[in-house]
This record gives C-alpha cells, sequence and structure tokens, in this order.
C-alpha cells in the first residue's frame, strides 16, 4: 500500500472534520487507508509529475485567467458584441491522459476559450473571438503544461 | 484586512453581474458557456476569497481553499461535458467558420 | 459587515434568478443545464457567505462541499444521458 495517498487523504480529512478527539482523528486515518486499500491502481497519469513547476504555473495560469476576463467583460459589456464564434481544430503534441486533462482544464478555465472535443492530439476549441485565441494557437500553454510533466528516460 | 475582504467580494460581485448579463445577452449555448465560465472561474472564486481573507488564517481559512479549489477542478469538467454533449448530438454554433 | 453580507446575498439570489430565467426560456436543453449549474454554484457561495455571517462557516463548508460533489455527478449524468439519446428537442 502507498503510504503518499494515505496522507494526503488524511489532511484532507483534518482539514474539513471540526472535531480533533481522539476517536475522530483514528477514524480519519482508517477511513483513508480503506479508501486506498480498495483503489489500487487509481493513479491519474503514469508519466512523472513535477510538483515544483505546478507552483508556478497555478499563478501563470491565474494571471492569464485573469486577463482574458477582463476581455470577456468587456465584450459582454459592448453595445454591440462583437463576438465572432469559430470552432478550432487546435493540434498538440501532448499525448498523456495526464497531460490532456491538464490541459482542457486550463483551456476551459480560460474564459474565451472552452475545450469542445478531446482526442489524443487533437482537440476541437470554441474561441469566442481572435484574441482569445492568441495564447493558444501561439503554444505557449501547450509548451508550459508540456513542461508540467518532464519526459523520463525510457519514454523518450 | 476588512477592506481587502470587501473589495474582493465587490470584485467577485461584479464578474457575477457581468457573467448574467452575458448568459441573457448571447446568441447560442456555446457563447453562453464563456459567460458561465466568467461567473464561475472569476465571480465566485473572488467571493470565496473574500470570506477567506475575512475568517482570518484559521482552519477555516483552509476549509473554504478547499471548496474554492473543488470549484476550480470541477466546473471546467461540467462546461466540457455538456458541451460535448452538445456538439456529439449536432449542434453547432452561429455564424461558425470551420477551419 | 452584516449590513454588507446582507447585501451579497440578496445580489446572488437577484442573480440566480436571471439563471433561473434561462432555465426555463432556454431554447436547447442545454442551456437549461448550464444554467442549471450556474445556479448551483451560486449555491454554493450563497451557502458560505450565510455560514460566514452565523460565524459556522465550519459547518456550512461540509454542506456546500456536499451541493458541490452533488451537483458534479448530476450534471456528468445528465450530460452523459443527453449524448446517447441525442437531443429530441432543439
Amino acid at each position: 500500500m502507498k503510504i503518499f495517498p494515505v496522507i494526503a487523504l488524511f489532511v484532507l480529512w483534518l482539514v474539513l472534520s471540526a472535531s480533533y478527539d481522539l476517536i475522530h482523528v483514528v477514524m480519519g486515518i482508517v477511513t483513508a487507508a480503506i479508501v486506498v486499500w480498495i483503489n489500487p491502481t487509481a493513479a491519474p497519469s503514469t508519466r512523472k509529475f513535477s510538483w515544483l513547476s505546478a507552483i508556478g504555473y497555478m499563478p501563470w495560469l491565474f494571471g492569464r485567467v485573469l486577463k482574458s476576463g477582463f476581455h470577456v467583460s468587456k465584450l459582454i459589456l459592448d453595445p454591440a458584441l462583437p463576438i465572432k464564434p469559430e470552432l478550432l481544430h487546435y493540434k498538440t503534441n501532448l499525448r498523456s491522459n495526464g497531460e490532456l486533462v491538464v490541459l482542457g482544464n486550463s483551456i476551459t478555465l480560460t474564459p474565451g476559450t472552452i475545450t469542445v472535443e478531446v482526442a489524443p492530439g487533437e482537440l476541437i476549441v470554441h474561441a469566442i473571438d481572435a484574441p482569445s485565441q492568441k495564447d493558444l494557437v501561439s503554444g505557449v500553454l501547450d509548451d508550459k503544461v508540456g513542461r508540467l510533466f518532464p519526459m523520463k528516460e525510457r519514454d523518450k | 484586512m476588512t477592506w481587502l475582504a470587501i473589495f474582493l467580494i465587490v470584485v467577485g460581485l461584479f464578474f457575477l453581474v457581468v457573467g448574467s448579463i452575458g448568459i441573457l445577452r448571447f446568441p447560442d449555448v456555446f457563447s453562453r458557456a464563456h459567460a458561465l465560465s466568467l461567473t464561475d472561474s472569476l465571480g465566485a472564486v473572488f467571493v470565496l476569497a473574500g470570506l477567506a481573507v475575512y475568517e482570518g488564517f484559521t482552519f477555516n481559512f483552509l476549509r473554504i481553499v478547499v471548496v474554492l479549489l473543488l470549484i476550480y477542478l470541477m466546473n471546467p469538467v461540467i462546461s466540457h461535458a455538456t458541451l460535448r454533449a452538445a456538439y456529439r448530438s449536432g449542434l453547432r454554433p452561429t455564424g461558425e467558420k470551420d477551419k | 459587515m452584516n449590513s454588507f453580507f446582507f447585501f451579497v446575498l440578496t445580489t446572488l439570489i437577484a442573480l440566480m434568478l436571471v439563471y433561473l430565467y434561462r432555465v426555463v426560456r432556454g431554447p436547447s436543453i442545454y442551456d437549461r443545464v448550464l444554467g442549471l449549474n450556474g445556479i448551483s454554484t451560486k449555491a454554493i457561495v450563497v451557502l458560505l457567505v450565510i455560514g460566514t455571517m452565523f460565524e459556522r462557516v465550519d459547518m456550512f463548508v461540509d454542506i456546500s462541499t456536499g451541493y458541490a460533489i452533488l451537483n458534479l455527478v448530476g450534471a456528468l449524468a445528465i450530460a452523459k444521458f443527453l449524448e446517447e439519446q441525442g437531443a429530441q428537442e432543439k
């Protein structure tokens, strides 16, 4: 049994449970252990995930969400509603499940672009106008997500 | 600290109001999802961040942050699933130029 | 501060009425699903604001977490169903 998921689930229990007497803490440890025991293969991705880059990635993503949020607010409040909706087929060179989940989630979180369909290597993205596609088409996001999952030697 | 909390909550309310205007004005389901993602990923998160700042750095702060992360993880999944269902059942955006 | 929270609650509930309009009138069934999703996000925020008002956030956080997870499961089930059924109602 892996020890890291047990500790993570137990910390979540400690944060959410409001009482810290002995019986509740022991119940938390037992529940976390049972959950890990009945899900032995529940790994989200087989690739290595770099937590260090994730710490840098999240503020960058939030800044980007904020910027395009102001852009979309300007579009909504404009009386003429100058939108040009477009479905674009976006080719990416990310293949594994973990990378695609992070990429699709980041695209959908950003106002102005939404993932509609996902396949390995190709995403169908609905963009509301030309400026909101800019980061996506220039490949910045692709690059950043790729850095979250560093290649192991045998994957190359 | 209280003023920072009020500022964050007011910014969040601004985004929530703008998102609601957007969901009334946009022409089709794909564009309305953009307004929804504006309310979710900026409006609700700013209001919750304001509440967390108002609580101060206690366990309640961490609890609100857990709900905030839950919103960030779940809402993209829901709008993606809904739009994929719309796309696969043959709905297309108005004024689309497929490239 | 209490009156400020009351103002926030009133605004949030007024915004939920806007989404309710989209749920009732929405031209396609997907608009209704999206409107319901927006309402439940606002319901999570409303619960936490109520909790802060009554200084019982530890209790209301549990309720809103449960609400959020139920909302996720419900929305995914509806989306899956519509995907396989196709839209009867355009």
